[in-house]
């Protein structure tokens, strides 16, 4: 199991940087449903023993609304802009890379100075969490497009959701699938939010929406 | 009814009237009913509330919900924003339902968001599990959210989407602080569903580890603190406030910011009690509770907006709550009695600079002139109401922040006293200033006063003299009930 663990986890580091490295919104979002997959196929991969059917279940749900139903969300409101790509990033794809490799040594440092009391079979689960943790949230605020920030968003929380595997020993089902719930309500409020946005002002640019000042 | 019989059917209620509001096919009825349903939900909460404080903690449903005497507080102060809110919603959008601007789907959506936001909110007070906490403050940002943009302008569409983005990562930071007290509940030996119960947390708080503990409290600050609305995370409240429909601005800043401060303060008696009472929790609360009231001030003192100037006041009052709350001891006690002022105050004032806003045609304060010769109700209302947030006396404003800066003198904490009138002090010049120019500068055209009814003058002057007499006397019951609600902080004993 321990290589599937790690197969998974570096994967998940891999996707991040495709992320920061992409500038083609479509593929940003079929390379999110991916990471999405790869965090719900996370739990399966650790041990749990007794709580098989729980877990399998609540990874079916994870892939199913990250897998699926965000994609196609995202993707119907892709469709309504006629924005395809990232103009102008406020940080260029180099650098930002650059800074998701600072992000992976910093992720990896401040894991062997926090000794966090870890479930998990593998030592790389921490780190990647850290890593997606901080690179959701340099996607929100190096990004102009609305729809990068909302990839950002779940980027960040495929990342809590990795630590909340990793620190916390089983959560109530009710309230992972309350979380679950959330989530899939704020995409989707998002992405009518950027339907709307294109309707109103012809582009889907959140660093343009600068009236409010002060 | 017990009060372990109430609490389901609290949060079931307004989801049941929120799903009958969206097939609902005239906008004024679906005005009518989101007042009624509001009413009903406002009678059951309070009942509850009352058993609650008569009869000690409820809990039900396993543990999952709770209801104490700061949840039953803050009910209070919830009910009492929605009921005013729903009822000013039927005078404001009188004249866009009547011509159209308001349609009868529109309407629907709106009493199926309002009561959802109801619902979410309730969440957040009656559970007993911090994490359907969280639940409750994100599904009260989603709902929330729509509930700006109403018409969709583009103002409004920029307010949601910044407002969207900074609260949902902010409660995404607020959850990895939760993960984090999880995981400090290891040595305590709690497991699953235990792990996460607020009263469970508390029984066991001295066998927690407390580095964990501690790191988990500062994302929760962080996190939470983005939705309540502190200094430096606010950036999203001003825009927010000043772009939702004035019954949406009252609930926003009446209730929704203290229900994310609410989450905070939960957790701050568990930090306390784990790190043996040394303070350290209360002392980021202080922190930035100081800061937001000089930020708030710095910005008032250039506000031209009306509604974004009771925004940043609403930043200052989440201050002096957080200040409170942080000094502890009799504080914490003048920091709910503080909460309880702003949320009977803040929407009033919200609803008068609303109609003011339609009258004139603009929020702009010069354009605001001779408010009330133009508009006798709302106008006075307005000033009234910004003069007793201001702090003047005998309002009880006044006298609960009189209460903040004494137990600051008593604590010996003269450093942080000299800063917080500093804040005070810009505040009440700058929003005097306002108010002159508002009452009695000479409008450039003269147009004739606005009819009003009786019943929009009630709507705004009963409370507005509740807490008139709120300043000069307190209730036995509510110091009872403030002081009950101070104990569960760790204040009072």
């Amino acid at each position: 199991m321990i290589i599937l663990l790690d197969t998974l986890l570096v994967t998940l580091i891999l996707t991040g940087f495709l992320l920061l490295g992409s500038s083609r919104l479509g593929a940003s979002i079929r390379i999110s449903a991916l990471q999405g997959i790869m965090t719900g196929l996370l739990p399966l991969a650790l041990e749990h023993g007794d709580l098989f059917s729980y877990v399998s279940l609540l990874g079916v749900a994870v892939i199913g609304l990250k897998g699926y139903v965000f994609p196609r969300l995202l993707f119907s409101a892709l469709r309504e802009s006629d924005t395809s790509r990232e103009v102008q990033p406020f940080v260029g794809y180099m650098a930002s890379l650059f800074f998701g490799i600072l992000f992976l040594m910093g992720s990896f440092w401040l894991d062997t100075r926090l000794n966090l009391p870890v479930h998990s079979s593998s030592d790389l689960l921490v780190p990647v969490a850290f890593s997606l943790m901080s690179c959701g949230l340099f996607l929100i605020v190096a990004r102009r497009t609305a729809m990068s920030q909302v990839i950002g968003y779940l980027v960040l929380e495929n990342g809590i959701y990795c630590f909340g595997l990793a620190v916390v020993s089983g959560m109530p089902l009710l309230l992972e699938l309350g979380v679950l719930m959330d989530i899939f309500v704020a995409v989707f409020v998002m992405g009518i939010a950027i339907y709307h946005i294109n309707r109103e002002f012809d582009h889907i640019d959140a660093d343009r929406l600068s009236a409010l000042k002060g | 009814m017990s009060a372990e019989n109430t609490l389901p059917i609290l949060i079931l209620a307004p989801l049941i009237f929120g799903g009958i509001s969206l097939l609902l096919r005239s906008a004024r009825g679906a005005l009518r009913f989101c007042a009624a349903g509001t009413l009903a939900t406002a009678a059951l909460a309070g009942i509850t509330a009352y058993n609650v404080l008569r009869g000690g903690p409820a809990e039900t449903a396993n543990g999952w919900l709770m209801l104490d005497a700061l949840s039953a507080q803050h009910l209070l102060a919830m009910i009492t924003v929605f009921c005013l809110s729903s009822l000013y919603a039927l005078i404001y959008f009188r004249e866009e339902a009547a011509d159209g601007r308001l349609t009868p789907k529109m309407a629907g959506r709106y009493g199926g968001l309002w009561f959802g936001s109801l619902a979410a909110m309730m969440l957040v007070l009656v559970s007993n599990s911090l994490g359907m906490m969280w639940v409750g403050v994100e599904a009260s940002t989603l709902m929330t959210a729509f509930l700006i943009c109403i018409h969709a302008s583009p103002g409004a569409l920029e307010a949601m989407w910044k407002y969207l983005l900074m609260c949902s990562v902010g409660v995404a930071v607020a959850f990895t602080g939760i993960l984090l007290v999880a995981a400090a509940t290891g040595p305590a030996g709690l497991h699953g569903m235990d792990a996460l119960l607020w009263t469970t947390l508390m029984e066991a708080a001295s066998r927690l580890n407390p580095m964990m503990l501690k790191a988990g409290f500062i994302f929760i600050v962080i996190g939470y603190g983005t939705k309540a609305g502190l200094a430096p995370l606010h950036n999203w409240l001003p825009d927010a406030h000043s772009h939702a429909p004035a019954p949406v601005s009252a609930v926003f800043s009446g209730f929704l910011l203290n229900a994310a401060l609410y989450c905070i303060l939960r957790c701050l008696p568990l930090v306390e009690a784990a790190t043996g009472n040394e303070g350290w929790g209360r002392s980021i609360l202080v922190i930035f509770g100081l800061l937001s009231i000089l930020v708030a001030a710095a910005f008032i003192v250039m506000q031209r907006d009306v509604k974004r100037l009771l925004a940043y006041s609403s930043v200052e009052h989440i201050g002096i709550m957080a200040l409170g709350a942080g000094i502890g001891g009799a504080g914490a006690a003048a920091a709910l009695f503080h909460l309880i002022n702003h949320s009977i105050c803040k929407p009033i004032a919200f609803f008068c600079a609303g109609r003011i806003g339609q009258i004139y045609g603009t929020h702009d304060l010069p354009g605001l002139t001779m408010i009330i010769r133009r508009a006798p109700v709302w106008g006075a209302g307005l000033i009234i109401s910004l003069l007793a947030l201001v702090g003047v006396a005998p309002f009880s404003v006044f006298l609960s922040e009189f209460l903040v800066l004494k137990a600051a003198v008593d604590h010996s904490l003269y450093v942080v006293a000299a800063l917080f009138l500093l804040g005070l002090g810009v505040v009440f010049i700058a929003v005097l200033r306002h108010i002159i120019a508002m009452a009695w500068k000479p409008a450039e055209q003269q147009a004739g006063p606005v009819k009003f009814s009786l019943p929009e003058a009630l709507l705004i002057f009963i409370p507005l003299a509740i807490v008139l007499l709120l300043g000069m006397w307190i209730p036995g019951p509510l110091l009872k009930i403030l002081s009950r609600a101070a104990q569960v902080l760790g204040g009072l004993s």
